[in-house]
Order: structure tokens, then C-alpha cells, then sequence
């Protein structure tokens, strides 16, 4: 079965990209509408996909292939969509939406910003969609390539600095990862991953090669997630990209590497490989509950905000990894909601923490003293986002963490329950720390900052249409908006665990046949 | 009979709009005012319609969906539920008044978060009250917790942040981890049980079945981490140090809330857990031989009764008298923690009736000490001698309420107490009623000279108060503020990080001191009498606004009520058919 709009989801914005830099030459702002437009069609092209998956009745309609070009698999290639792929392009195409929106005012607004920003869609798309092991490590370059000139496009210093760092270990990533791939060609002669699924369970899961495989795989793809002790990249490229770029980065392309390892781990090496091989699970489970401890401490150790963001991250994404180690369907289900979660939650943090920065120059937690009551409208998108991610219920925080734990429970994993259940404080004492400076506080009147708040109620008093207290005409209405819209919506997904349930149920019943 | 019906969820729903039309109108302060005085009569008249209902046996369900398989979020109006949300509604009602009296008389800042997180926590509350089960109300408890720590924080004083942090940190550690760490243990334990979709954290009088047959072991721990999740709100020891730091808060959230709402919340979680989650059946089966009886809750009682007699002690140490206060509710909410512990039918009625019983004394007290602190700016009881003569009425109010935490007859906790001395003797647990006796003579002990100086002695001519100054244990202390006052300073002391005397000292009330035309206070003076005595008020409200005199006396009425009449003002009805609704206890 062929169908198209797979093809279309990754060929529309990868084609839409030509079109910022073409149109460029004659119209200034050409940019920010066609990359709008692109994404709109990606929106409905992804809801789509999910509906059709979600109503499906058949086990064909609920994975949808099409093959490139008419060739067959295994040796063509073939773009597969099922549930799991059908959320994180929902996720992608959503969080494109509210991050065009929010940039509109802020940018970078150069028409080259617009075509990588299209290119990074397509090629996180490509990664999500695709169902051959080499074809995904195309698009896993397209995304850090694009990803490297996204950081850099700050212009400053720092962020061609941290655009570097981020290149030489995002390769080394990539490169670990190709070589794992590698050896699964030589061993198996396929890239497919259901063909490779089958050849794999001929050969047995304990033989070397194949343990090395998953190894450089595991290894490549946790440094793209940045998974603590890897993810020394991660805070610098965050904390000097641009506001926007952070949020895009921050929530979609750790995303969609931590997506490829449960494709790589459940479709292709699957349930058994973990089972045979207890060391290596053994050891997921370890690296990735350290990262929880370790990534939680860090964040809680920063003054810069986007800094504490970053290594929150890397302590989210441990709970993710600890989730796929765990080898339980509960706890898939946690890591699947958590991924999902937080991407919209890190893109509602960083984009609150922009708005703030670009209305008083706040980049750091003690800046934030005060802010509340000059932006009530942004603090209180990020108090919420960010008692979210902590995982105070209503919200999508609560449900992530509910399945990781009870997964951890079934499987009797004390251990991780333990620290499941504890990542709450630990991420409390980030996230407390940010919400007491911006309401209980009071603003420190340092000159600098004096300056910068006079000169907004400057602008204020000309301007009759406040959006935001009344002190933020500088700050756009869209950019209030989305960040506030994004944050309501981390609370009104906790209502969400029937989407989730009904369109994983038939992945994860092939994962834990 | 189950009905479903809007009216719980109305219940709730109604303070949570009322917290936005309070946000929306902050510029309008007789407005915003009227809708919390609006919505907390509207609240208590929907919880109160229930009330007949509910004594006739019908449940009233509000199903909003499933949140997970087998776990619905559901509101639900049963016995138990209707006991904590008609009492937490109507003293929101009272409170709501003299938060009004309170806030301008101090013209304290802020006043709108105020007032909207004040009414986000009561709903919160309620919805615990109303929670059908586990999940439902761990919703509401972390909920509940974020909207009291704006109020906590209230002053935005490096003590107040601090004390924000504290209360935070204690009560998402019971919260977040602990009692989401034992929703999941049960959900777990109940899926193990044969029959599909057999998981469910339901409450269901006289416990879930399936916990029955569970891995005794699991569910002892799932027990022990539940009852200490909720134990965390309910200040059981040694957990209890975010509630005496909360003192920093404005009084009447010290009143409603850390005595009434809150910290109920913690021991209503304890009930629920002891009689709808486990049941005192399964709970006496639990555990090992040597627990005896009491099986499983046996360390429970044990943590209450040691919290119960260490509070008390604590207490009599105190010269502030928020703080004495926040101890003695520490103290206090044990025995309702004490008498749901000893499974017992009789025990388990005065635990429950403890509820409303303390939350009106304790209400009272609080009252008493915020309009002391709104009329005289005077915080320590040391210089509170012959204050009966400035305010009389206040002060004959907290009499009666501390004559009742004592276990004095015709006031309400007496009639609650004695039901659990009763049930522990009965139940053949003699040491418990001895520790309720000994802790009775220590309520004494701390309140009895706080009404004695206020009217039989002088600022001049006073004995020494706390009764007990000095560290435990008779080191000499070394005097963190220099200041010559015994104060809670000692080297063994257990709660000195964080210290509302230090808000006294700073003077942060202080500001207004001009503008208040009641004070009798002069610049630089903090508190205590002003030179030359006491001056003398008359009883018919000459000492301060009927805002804040009508809440005291209305909660010192119902202590009353509730101590001479108990079944004619329903709680003590409410009471009776919740543990009559238990299969195998015997009443």
C-alpha cells in the first residue's frame, strides 16, 4: 500500500525551503509567510495522518507505508506512518506553527533563517517518518546541519561558538551512529527496519557484532539527545541561539533523536535483544537515571535561565531513556506522553523565557526579581509551564511521569521508582527558584535594568493597546499569545490519555508481541 | 444510591470562577470583595443542599472522564466528603469576613492575589473533599498546595520566601512523591487482582477489595507511604516544620488554612486512606503479629501519639503566639490522626468529629490572635498581660476555645476526645487514652496562663511567660536577637531556621501604625502595652471593626454549638453514618 501523503509531509517543507531564498531576491520579507504557509500544510497533512491512523480499524490502516519511487522494500525505501510517527509529526508541525508565530516580530528574520527553519521541519519530519536505518541517518544530518547554522544565525560570538561545539559532537553523534548502522549492513545485508527486525531474530541478539551495533547506535543517538555525560553540546548551542531558535531546538530535535532510539529499539532490535542482552539494559537504565539525578542538579546550579532550561532537559530526557531501558510497555507509554509533553513545555519555557529577555534583558534567574507584575500574562505562562514540569497535576507533566513510574513498578525496578518519584523535588528546586524571583522578589534597581524598564513604560504611555499589563507594547500580542496558549494547553492535555492509548496501543502491541 | 449530578462539581467550579472575577476586578475592591463573600455563600449553600441527602444515604456523582484506564476523575458527595467540604465552606464563609477586616485594617499589599489564591485553595479543598478517588485527590492536594504558597510568601520578606520554600518542599516531598508513589502502589496492587481492568484507586467504604488479597508486604508499604504523604499536611512529626514557619502568613490564612483547610486535607487524606483505600479491616490484618490489633496502623498511632505529647511540650516553650498556636494544632491534628489509627468504631467517630470540632477552636484562637495583632500590633504573649481589659470580647472568645482544646466539657473538644479515650479503651489500648489525658493537662498548661494574665493580671505586675524558657535539656542558650527575651533561640531548638518572631522584629506591619486609628501603638514600639496599662474597651465591639469580631464570636459560637449540641448542628450526624457505613465496625 503507497500512500502519498507520507511523501508529502516530508517532500512539502523540504520544497517549501527553495521558496524563502528564491522569493527573497525580489521581496524583502518573503520569508516568514511561505514558512507559515508550509507549516500550516504540514499542520493539516499531520492531522490528517492522525486521524486516519486514529480511526483506522485495520492493522493496515493503522501503518500507513509508502515507497520511494515505487521500489519495494527491502530495497527501496519506504516512509512509514503509525501511530508513534503520527504523534511526534503532530508535535513537529504544531510546535513549527507557535514558533512562526512567535518569531514573526522577533526573528532572525533573514529569508535564509526561513528556508533552514523549512529545511529542519523536512528533515525532523524525514526522521520521524522513515522506516530504512540509512535514510534516517540522512535526515539525522540534514537536521544537525541545519540545526548548526540555525545556532549560528545569532551572529554573535558565543553562538558561533556554541554552533561549533554543537557541530564537532553532533557529528561525532551521527558518525557513531552510521557506524552502527554499519554493522548491521554487514551482518545483515538490510536496512530496513521491519526487514532487519526479521533477520536479526535469525541471527540471535547475543552474537557481538550485533551487541556492537546497538551499542554505537545507543551511543550516537544518546549524544544527539544529549543524555548526560554526553550532553556537554547542548546548553551552549541553547543558551546562545537565538530566543526562538532555542525554543525550536529545545523542543523538537532532542525529540526526535530520543524517538528514533524507541523506533531503533522496539522496531528493529526489539523487546528480545533488551531481554537477551540484561547488561546493556542494565546499563541504559543506570547512564539515564544519572542523568535525571545529575541533569537536575545541574539545572538547579545556574543563574542563566535558558542554562537551567538546557539541563532540564537533559534531566527530562533521562527520564525518557530510563523509560525505553525499562523494556516495559507501561513505561513506553510515560516516555511516548513525555516526549510529547515536554517538547511543548520547553518550547513554552524558552519562548516565555524570550519574551522576557527581549522586554527587560532578563537572561538571568536573579534579573527575573519583580517581572511578574510588569508581565503577568508571560510570568504566568511560565509558573504554570513550569509546575507542569514538575509534574503537578492537571497537566501533561503528571501523566509522563505516572506511566514511567508505574512502569517501573511493574517491572520492579525499586530503584527507578524511587527516583522517578523524587525528580519532583529535584525538579522543584529549579523551577521554585524561577517562580519565587519572578513574584515574591522585588525587582532589584540595578541601573542597567532601571534603564531598560523605564525606556518600556516610555513606549508604554504612547501606545494605547497594551497587551500584557500594560507595560509590554515592545513585546508583540502573538508572542504573548502563544506562549500563553502553549502553557494552557500542557494543562489541558492531562484530559489526554485516550489520544495516546488508542494510537499507540497497535505500535506497542507489535513492540510486546 | 449513586446520583449523578452536577452539584459537587458546582461546588468546586463556583470558587474557581470566583477566583477569576477576583483576579478580573482587582482595581475594584468592594467588588472583588463581593465575590469572595458571594461565592463562599454559594459554595457552602450547594454543599449544604447535599447535606439531607447525603444523611439519607444517596451519593451524588459528578463523572468529568477517564484519565487513565480504570481511573476516572471523579467528584463525588459521600458522608465523609460532605463533612470536610460543609466545614471548610462555611468557615470560608467567616474567614471571608474578617480577611476584609484584617487586610485593610493592616492595608496590606497585594490584597488581589490574595483574595483569588484564598479562593483557589478553599475550591481546592473541596475538591479534596469531594475526590472519588486516589488520583482525583492527589489532583486536588498538589493543586491545593500551589495556591496556598502565594499566601504563604504573602509578606515577600526574605522570611516569608524562605518559609515559601520550606512549604513547598515539605509539601510537594508528601505530595508528589509520596502519596503519587502510593496511588501508584495501589493502582499496581489492584491490577494484580484477577478479572480485567481490575486496577482502581476508587474509594469504597471499608477499603478496596482487591487490597485484601494483595501482597501483604506491598500494601503495607503502599499504606505506610500513603499515610505519610497525607501525614506531611497533617504536620505529624517529623514532618511538621513547613507549619510552624508558615506562621510568616497573613492570620487568616493561619486560620483558615493551616488550621482548617490544609492541614485538614492532610488528616482527610489519612481518613480516606484509613477507611475508604484500605479499610480498617484489611489495615488490622496487615502487618506483622507483633503489631497486634491495630496491625499495619499501629505505627501510625505511634507517630500521633509521640507528635500529640512533642508538640504539646514544644508549645508551652513558645512566646509567640502564632507559633504556640501552629503547635498546638500540631499537636491536635494527632488525635484525630490517633483516633483514626485505632480502627475502632468509637475512636474512629470522635477522630472524625475532631475534624469540625478543632477546626472551629482553632479558628477561633487564630482569629483572636490576628485582630490582637491588627488592633495592638502585639504578637508575644509575654507582653499580653491585662490585654483582657483592651479587648474583652476577643479574649473571653479564646478562652472558651482554648477551655475546649483542652477537653473542658460543653465545649466541642470535649465530646470528640472523649469519644476517643473511649474508643482506645475499648479497643484495649489503654496507653493511647493515657497519652490523650497527659496531653489534655498540657493543653492546659499552655493556654490556661495565656486567659489568666489577659484578666487577672497586669503589664506591671505579671508572672514570667512561657511558662518553660530555656532550651531543653538546660544548656544555656546564646541569644540570637541579643535581646533579653527568652525566645525560641535554644540550641536544641528544633524549628529556629525560619522565625516569624523575626517579622515581629522587623517591623513590617509596622508601616501603617499611622494610618491605623485603632493603634495603640507608638513608633519604634512593637507591640505589647503602651505606657500607662491597657486602656479599657467596653464588651459591645469598642475594641475593634465587627469584621473581624463577628467571625470570632460566630467560630467560638459553634465550638459551643458543637460541644452542647452536637446532633442537632449535623456534624456530629455526618459522623455517625460514616463509620456506620463501615462493614465490620462496631460502633
Amino acid at each position: 500500500m503507497s500512500d502519498v501523503l507520507l511523501a508529502l509531509l516530508v517532500t512539502v517543507p523540504l520544497v517549501a525551503a527553495i521558496f524563502p531564498l528564491l522569493f527573497g531576491l525580489r521581496y524583502e520579507n518573503a520569508g516568514w509567510p511561505i514558512a507559515l504557509a508550509g507549516s500550516l500544510v504540514v499542520t493539516g497533512l499531520a492531522g490528517t495522518l492522525a486521524w486516519e491512523i486514529f480511526t483506522a480499524s485495520t492493522e493496515t490502516g493503522q501503518r500507513l507505508v509508502h515507497e520511494m519511487a515505487g521500489y519495494p522494500a527491502p530495497y527501496g525505501i519506504e516512509l512509514v506512518g503509525d501511530g508513534l510517527s503520527a504523534l511526534i509529526a503532530l508535535l513537529i508541525s504544531v510546535v513549527s506553527v507557535a514558533v512562526l508565530i512567535y518569531s514573526r516580530s522577533t526573528g532572525p528574520g533573514s529569508n535564509a533563517f526561513y528556508s533552514g527553519f523549512l529545511l529542519l521541519m523536512g528533515g525532523l519530519l524525514g526522521m520521524t517518518l522513515t522506516g530504512d536505518l540509512f535514510n534516517l541517518f540522512v535526515f539525522l544530518e540534514i537536521v544537525g546541519l541545519i540545526t548548526y547554522a540555525l545556532v549560528a544565525s545569532d551572529d554573535s560570538g558565543m553562538a558561533a561558538y556554541g554552533a561549533l561545539k554543537y557541530l564537532f559532537l553532533g557529528t561525532v553523534g551521527a558518525s557513531l551512529y552510521l557506524i552502527g548502522v554499519g554493522y548491521l549492513l554487514v551482518r545483515t545485508g538490510s536496512l530496513n527496519m521491519l526487514d532487519l527486525q526479521a533477520r536479526l531474530a535469525d541471527i540471535g541478539y547475543t552474537e557481538p557484532l550485533v551487541q556492537a551495533a546497538f551499542g554505537f547506535i545507543l551511543i550516537g543517538l544518546m549524544l544527539k539527545i544529549a543524555v548526560f555525560p554526553l550532553h556537554t553540546w547542548q546548553p551552549d548551542a541553547y543558551t546562545y541561539a537565538p530566543d526562538t531558535v532555542s525554543a525550536y531546538i529545545s523542543a523538537l530535535v532532542s525529540t526526535t533523536a530520543a524517538y528514533a532510539l524507541i523506533r531503533i529499539s522496539f522496531d528493529v532490535f526489539t523487546v528480545d535483544f533488551f531481554a537477551a542482552n540484561q547488561l546493556i539494559t542494565d546499563a541504559v537504565v543506570l547512564v539515564a537515571s544519572i542523568s535525571i539525578v545529575v541533569g537536575s542538579l545541574l539545572a538547579a546550579m545556574q543563574t542563566e535561565i535558558k542554562r537551567v532550561f538546557a539541563y532540564s532537559s537533559v534531566a527530562q530526557f533521562g527520564m525518557i531513556v530510563v523509560a525505553i531501558g525499562l523494556n516495559s510497555r507501561t513505561a513506553l507509554l510515560g516516555a511516548v506522553i513525555h516526549l510529547v509533553g515536554h517538547g511543548l513545555m520547553k518550547a513554552t519555557l524558552f519562548m516565555g523565557a524570550g519574551i522576557l529577555s527581549s522586554a527587560y534583558g532578563a537572561t538571568t534567574i536573579s534579573d527575573y526579581a519583580g517581572l511578574a507584575k510588569r508581565s503577568p500574562i508571560t510570568s504566568g505562562g511560565i509558573a504554570v509551564t513550569g509546575l507542569a514540569l514538575v509534574g503537578i497535576p492537571p497537566s501533561i507533566g503528571i501523566l509522563g511521569k505516572w506511566y514511567i513510574a508505574l512502569g517501573a513498578v511493574e517491572s520492579g525496578s525499586w530503584s527507578v521508582a524511587i527516583i522517578i518519584f523524587i525528580s519532583t523535588l529535584l525538579t522543584l528546586t529549579y523551577v521554585a527558584r524561577i517562580i519565587e524571583t519572578l513574584y515574591f522578589n522585588p525587582p532589584e534597581a540595578t541601573h542597567e535594568e532601571t534603564a531598560a524598564s523605564e525606556s518600556v513604560e516610555h513606549v508604554a504611555v504612547g501606545d494605547e493597546a497594551v497587551a500584557d499589563g500594560g507595560l509590554e507594547t515592545r513585546v508583540a500580542t502573538e508572542r504573548i499569545v502563544v506562549v500563553a496558549v502553549l502553557a494552557v494547553s500542557t494543562v489541558a492535555l492531562f484530559a489526554s490519555v485516550d489520544l495516546f492509548t488508542e494510537l499507540l496501543d497497535p505500535v506497542f502491541g507489535r513492540f510486546f508481541q | 444510591m449513586i446520583e449523578p449530578t452536577i452539584r459537587p462539581l458546582a461546588a468546586v467550579a463556583v470558587s474557581f470562577v470566583a477566583a477569576a472575577f477576583i483576579l478580573a476586578s482587582g482595581r475594584r475592591p468592594n467588588l472583588r470583595e463581593a465575590w469572595t463573600v458571594l461565592a463562599s455563600v454559594s459554595m457552602f449553600g450547594i454543599v449544604a443542599s447535599m447535606v439531607p441527602g447525603v444523611l439519607a444515604g444517596e451519593v451524588y456523582v459528578t463523572n468529568l472522564g477517564t484519565v487513565l484506564p480504570g481511573v476516572d476523575f471523579v467528584l463525588r458527595a459521600d458522608p465523609l466528603g460532605v463533612l470536610f467540604a460543609s466545614l471548610a465552606s462555611l468557615l470560608w464563609i467567616v474567614t471571608s469576613f474578617y480577611s476584609i477586616g484584617y487586610m485593610r485594617g493592616l492595608d496590606e499589599h497585594n490584597q488581589t492575589r490574595y483574595f483569588a489564591s484564598f479562593a483557589v485553595s478553599v475550591a481546592s479543598a473541596v475538591g479534596i473533599a469531594f475526590a472519588g478517588n486516589l488520583l482525583t485527590i492527589f489532583v486536588f492536594y498538589e493543586v491545593l498546595s500551589v495556591a496556598t504558597y502565594p499566601l504563604v510568601a504573602h509578606d515577600e520578606t526574605p522570611e516569608a520566601r524562605a518559609a515559601g520554600r520550606k512549604y513547598l518542599a515539605y509539601t510537594f516531598f508528601g505530595g508528589g512523591v509520596l502519596v503519587l508513589a502510593g496511588t501508584v502502589l495501589v493502582y499496581w496492587l489492584t491490577s494484580l487482582a484477577p478479572g480485567a481492568e481490575s486496577a482502581t484507586v476508587d474509594f469504597t467504604p471499608g477499603g478496596i477489595s482487591a487490597l485484601a488479597n494483595a501482597d501483604p508486604t506491598a500494601a503495607s508499604v503502599a499504606f505506610i507511604v500513603l499515610a505519610l504523604g497525607f501525614g506531611v499536611k497533617a504536620g505529624l512529626m517529623p514532618f511538621h516544620q513547613w507549619l510552624p514557619s508558615a506562621m510568616v502568613a497573613p492570620t487568616p490564612v493561619s486560620g483558615l488554612l493551616h488550621a482548617v483547610a490544609v492541614v485538614k486535607s492532610g488528616v482527610f487524606g489519612i481518613a480516606r486512606v484509613v477507611l475508604d483505600v484500605f479499610g480498617p479491616e484489611t489495615l488490622a490484618d496487615l502487618g506483622p503479629a507483633s503489631f497486634g490489633d491495630l496491625g499495619i496502623a499501629l505505627p501510625v498511632a505511634i507517630i500521633a501519639s509521640i507528635t500529640l505529647t512533642v508538640a504539646s511540650i514544644i508549645a508551652l516553650r513558645k512566646d509567640h503566639l502564632k507559633r504556640r498556636l501552629a503547635y498546638s494544632t500540631i499537636s491536635q491534628l494527632s488525635y484525630i490522626v490517633l483516633g483514626l489509627a485505632l480502627l475502632e468504631g468509637d475512636a474512629l467517630i470522635g477522630g472524625l468529629l475532631h475534624i469540625p470540632a478543632h477546626a472551629f477552636m482553632k479558628l477561633t484562637l487564630f482569629l483572636c490572635a490576628g485582630i490582637i495583632h491588627v488592633e495592638t500590633h502585639t504578637d508575644n504573649i509575654s507582653e499580653m498581660a491585662g490585654i483582657g481589659r483592651r479587648m474583652p470580647l476577643t479574649m473571653t472568645a479564646f478562652g472558651i476555645a482554648a477551655a475546649g482544646m483542652a477537653g473542658i466539657p460543653l465545649v466541642a473538644g470535649f465530646v470528640s476526645k472523649w469519644y476517643i479515650v473511649i474508643g482506645a479503651l475499648d479497643g484495649g489500648n489503654a496507653v493511647f487514652a493515657g497519652v490523650l489525658l497527659v496531653s489534655g493537662v498540657l493543653n492546659i498548661a499552655y493556654f490556661w496562663p495565656i486567659v489568666y494574665q489577659a484578666f487577672f493580671e497586669t503589664p506591671d505586675d505579671h508572672d514570667t511567660k512561657p511558662l518553660l524558657e530555656g532550651p531543653f535539656g538546660g544548656r544555656d542558650a546564646i541569644r540570637a536577637d541579643g535581646s533579653g527575651r527568652t525566645d525560641d533561640h535554644g540550641t536544641v531548638d528544633i524549628d529556629a531556621s525560619v522565625d516569624p518572631d523575626a517579622n515581629h522584629e522587623g517591623g513590617v506591619h509596622h508601616a501603617h501604625d499611622d494610618t491605623d486609628e485603632h493603634h495603640d501603638d507608638h513608633h519604634g514600639h512593637h507591640g505589647g502595652p503602651p505606657a500607662g496599662g491597657w486602656p479599657k474597651r467596653n464588651w459591645r465591639g469598642g475594641e475593634s471593626t465587627w469584621f473581624m469580631l463577628g467571625p470570632i464570636l460566630t467560630a467560638a459560637a459553634l465550638s459551643l454549638l458543637l460541644g452542647i449540641i452536637p446532633h442537632t448542628i449535623v456534624f456530629m450526624r455526618i459522623v455517625e453514618t460514616i463509620v456506620g457505613n463501615l462493614p465490620g465496625v462496631v460502633v
